[in-house]
């Protein structure tokens, strides 16, 4: 009974959360066919720094220092935003799952046919255009076709140590904080949006392949798995149907708090002026705006003010009460 | 000055004396063989010097007088106009310190010039060019003598320099020095700011004294408060920078000049000037200032934003644009028969806000035509090396001249392409322009070369330049003669002097 008004209060937060995220999900999806009066990246050379509800102007929340809309710029910065961020956040803990999932149901005893592990090694070699690229991509296609021939045979095999693969992978990421990884990764190679979007899932896999393989551990040993693996299910089958959909429940968690996460990094970003081109709207860059124009506030309000409900709407959605456990 | 004595129709005699007092630190004294010297490392090979080497390569030799050791005088191959200028705008380095044996002394500056590049290594060039990046005199001034007036003492990399004033100095004996030979202040601080909002509130608060070339944003808005008008001054002056737009004419869809002059008309000038200037600035036809009369081509209209004639001139020349889909943008064929599509990527460097403006508004007005721009701000670092690589369709930047040099070799001709001619522009008429401007013998010949270099260039439009800065100045109001000036840094930091206190209201 004691407990009823903070379940009450989590319900009503969770409601003022999802109402939140739809709308700015809404003005995300619509930008492009709402009445907006001026397009985005358009600078408008007469007004510049304009202060919100001028009269006589129709820039209803005012310009920015380059003279750009900032309505506009405020509703497609909302398309940039979730759209970079949930699309980085999907990958990223799905990435995470199928990395965290496999060492953690295999650990170390996985073996993988010689001829597999030379394509693979093959197609590393190739991904990372290392000096002979080309003879890379040759190995991969002879490595993976020779799969085929090696699965039907008995041939010689190679340990692969996944967990100290992946964990040595997570620790590395962990042990540099991702700001700073991404802001060197940034600033040595020119990132379009794409590029941007591949260097965000590269820094935010870690989080939920840890959490995936922990959980990995404990659905390993619970007798669903010993049942399916007494039936003689192949073990890729047993990890894909039956293991790593129960394994992969605490992302249900972690992902509102990775996409809130992710939306702070892509607005810091922004602000520090890396990453996105400045033709793409985005939060940050209004944000960053503020800097050559000190006194005008609605620089920092719009999307200080966007940005902060927005990832409290996300923190809200992942707290334990508000998932009604 | 020099005393000039032409010699025939092709050589210039400039006969140069070094003041009696002038003497490096060690007390040695500046002499002839020390020019001379200089001047043979600049044409040293195993240098990074090409700048400097195209510069002075017009001295061909330096004749030392025999009864003299402080006088000497240069031999000028063409008979400019400005060699008197230009030939004696170089720091002098020590011999002594950096070549004892005299080693350098048995090459003529002459075959140095012209040693070609492929020559066989030498062994004694070699040992003085990595003597001479072993001192590092530019990262570490006191491994060499110096002979001005002030030494660094510190310097910390990207924050401050300091320097102080030497106590005996060798002008100081000087009746009446000239202004350049002037050092008023004991101790100079440079401090560097790169965010110009921290700056102008580091002036304010009285932390920095002087702010020279003060974004125009942040110049307005200190002039319009009240209370720094208190206690700073603000001085405007004409500048040589001019904004430019420079396009990759050695990529396929640029290298012609229809595409190039209608890009052109996609500027927005006035509104630019406007806006990122706040009217701090002054529209030109070429890159010569509005400001030298002689030299600016003022018959040439203003450039125009005129998005309609634009799409006109793309048409004229094989632009088209699919009726069906606009949005695919302008195709064209080029001459061996591959498609050619018109998208642009425009770079500019990433700190500076202005740029930013340029590009949006560039990039707006060609999507209302159907081009797509992509615009790439680059790190001060990596920019110029960036469009040496010639990694860009368009670039905005700010081209600093200098009202005394008129030679373009090195950013015009042809034969510097991706060196500093960044645009890899050059026609065989441009490149006999150039070359005729580096040995203009007059002013008046000079001034007409330049006005049909001007011409030229607005016909074939490798370069758009936009508008003219002004170097805006704010420091605090005790200080007295700053000596504003067109001319880098802007002002004469060693012959400031401050007013006493009690002259402020």
């Amino acid at each position: 009974m004691r407990r009823a008004p903070r379940f009450a209060f989590a319900r009503g937060a969770r409601a003022v959360a999802i109402s939140w995220l739809t709308l700015v999900g809404a003005l995300a999806l619509l930008a492009p066919i709402l009445p907006l009066p001026y397009p985005p990246a358009q600078p408008d050379l007469a007004h510049f720094s304009l202060p919100p509800f001028t009269a006589g102007s129709a820039h209803w929340l005012g310009t920015d220092p380059l003279g750009r809309d900032v309505l506009t710029e405020l509703v497609f910065g909302a398309r940039t935003a979730l759209g970079l961020s949930v699309v980085a956040t999907v990958l990223a803990n799905a990435l995470g799952a199928l990395l965290g999932g496999a060492a953690g149901f295999w650990r170390n005893q996985l073996r993988l046919p010689l001829i597999s592990s030379a394509g693979l090694f093959g197609l590393l070699w190739w991904a990372l255009t290392l000096p002979g690229a080309g003879a890379g991509l040759v190995v991969a296609a002879v490595g993976l076709a020779g799969s085929w021939w090696a699965s039907a045979r008995r041939g010689p095999w190679l340990p692969v140590p996944l967990d100290a693969g992946v964990l040595g992978a997570t620790a590395l990421l962990g042990a540099v904080p991702r700001l700073v990884l991404v802001v060197v990764l940034a600033g040595s190679v020119a990132l379009s949006p794409a590029g941007l979007l591949g260097v965000l899932v590269l820094t935010s896999w870690a989080g939920p392949a840890r959490l995936v393989r922990a959980e990995m551990l404990r659905v390993g040993v619970q007798p669903f798995v010993a049942a399916a693996r007494a039936l003689g299910l192949p073990p890729g089958r047993v990890w894909w149907r039956h293991a790593l959909p129960a394994a992969c429940w605490p992302l249900r968690t972690a992902f509102p708090l990775g996409l809130a996460g992710l939306l702070g990094l892509e607005s810091t970003l922004s602000f520090l002026g890396i990453g996105l081109p400045p033709e793409v709207p985005s939060w940050g860059q209004l944000l960053n705006t503020a800097r050559l124009e000190p006194t005008a506030w609605w620089l920092v309000a719009g999307p200080g003010g966007l940005l902060l409900l927005t990832i409290l709407a996300l923190q809200a959605l992942s707290s334990p009460s508000a998932l009604g456990k | 000055m020099p005393k000039i004595r032409l010699v025939g129709d092709s050589l210039t005699l400039l006969t140069y004396c070094l003041r009696g007092a002038a003497a490096w630190d060690n007390g040695q004294p500046v002499l002839a063989s020390d020019v001379a010297f200089t001047l043979k490392l600049m044409q040293a090979p195993g240098l990074h010097n090409e700048g400097i080497r195209t510069q002075f390569s017009f001295i061909r030799e330096l004749r030392a007088d025999p009864n003299n050791a402080r006088r000497f005088t240069l031999v000028c191959r063409g008979q400019a106009s400005d060699f008197a200028h230009a030939s004696g705008d170089f720091f002098i380095l020590p011999e002594a310190a950096l070549d004892a044996r005299g080693t350098l002394r048995r090459y003529r500056l002459a075959d140095l010039i012209d040693r070609p590049t492929n020559a066989a290594p030498d062994t004694v060039l070699a040992a003085i060019a990595q003597r001479y990046v072993a001192a590092a005199p530019g990262r570490h001034p006191e491994r060499l003598p110096g002979c001005g007036p002030y030494r660094l003492v510190s310097w910390e990399k990207d924050h401050r320099l300091r320097f102080q004033r030497k106590p005996q100095w060798w002008a100081d004996q000087l009746k009446s020095p000239p202004l350049v030979l002037q050092a008023h202040p004991q101790q100079i601080d440079f401090l560097v700011i790169p965010d110009g909002a921290s700056a102008a509130l580091a002036l304010r608060r009285g932390e920095v004294d002087l702010y020279p070339e003060v974004p125009a944003r942040d110049f307005n808005r200190l002039r319009r408060s009240a209370k720094a008008q208190q206690t700073l001054a603000f001085y405007i002056t004409p500048s040589h920078n001019v904004v430019t737009a420079g396009f990759n004419t050695r990529r396929p869809a640029l290298a012609d000049r229809l595409t190039r002059q209608a890009l052109a008309l996609l500027f927005d000038v006035p509104a630019l000037l406007a806006a990122a200037q706040q009217g701090l600035g002054q529209r030109t036809v070429g890159i010569i200032s509005p400001n030298t009369d002689r030299n600016y081509a003022d018959s040439l209209p203003l450039l125009s934003f005129a998005p309609n004639r634009a799409a006109a001139l793309l048409q004229q020349a094989g632009w088209r644009q699919k009726a069906a889909d606009p949005a695919a943008g302008w195709m064209r064929q080029g001459p061996g028969g591959e498609v050619q599509r018109l998208a642009l990527q425009v770079r500019y460097r990433a700190d500076e806000t202005t740029f930013t403006t340029i590009g949006l508004q560039f990039r707006a007005a060609a999507a209302r035509l159907g081009i797509a721009v992509e615009l790439r701000p680059t790190e001060a670092s990596a920019f110029l090396s960036t469009l040496k690589a010639g990694d860009f369709d368009l670039y905005i930047r700010l081209v600093r001249g200098n009202p005394y040099l008129f030679n373009f070799t090195s950013v015009l001709h042809s034969e510097a392409a991706g060196e500093d001619n960044l645009t890899g522009f050059g026609t065989p008429d441009s490149d006999r322009l150039v070359e005729a401007l580096a040995v203009a013998q007059s002013p008046a010949i000079r001034g007409r070369l330049l006005r049909k270099l001007q011409v030229e260039l607005r016909e074939e439009m490798p370069l758009v330049p936009l508008f003219f800065q002004y170097n805006c100045l704010a420091a605090n109001r005790r200080l007295r003669h700053l000596y504003p000036s067109s001319l880098r840094p802007g002002y004469a930091a060693a012959a400031i002097t401050w007013a006493p206190q009690a002259i402020l209201p």
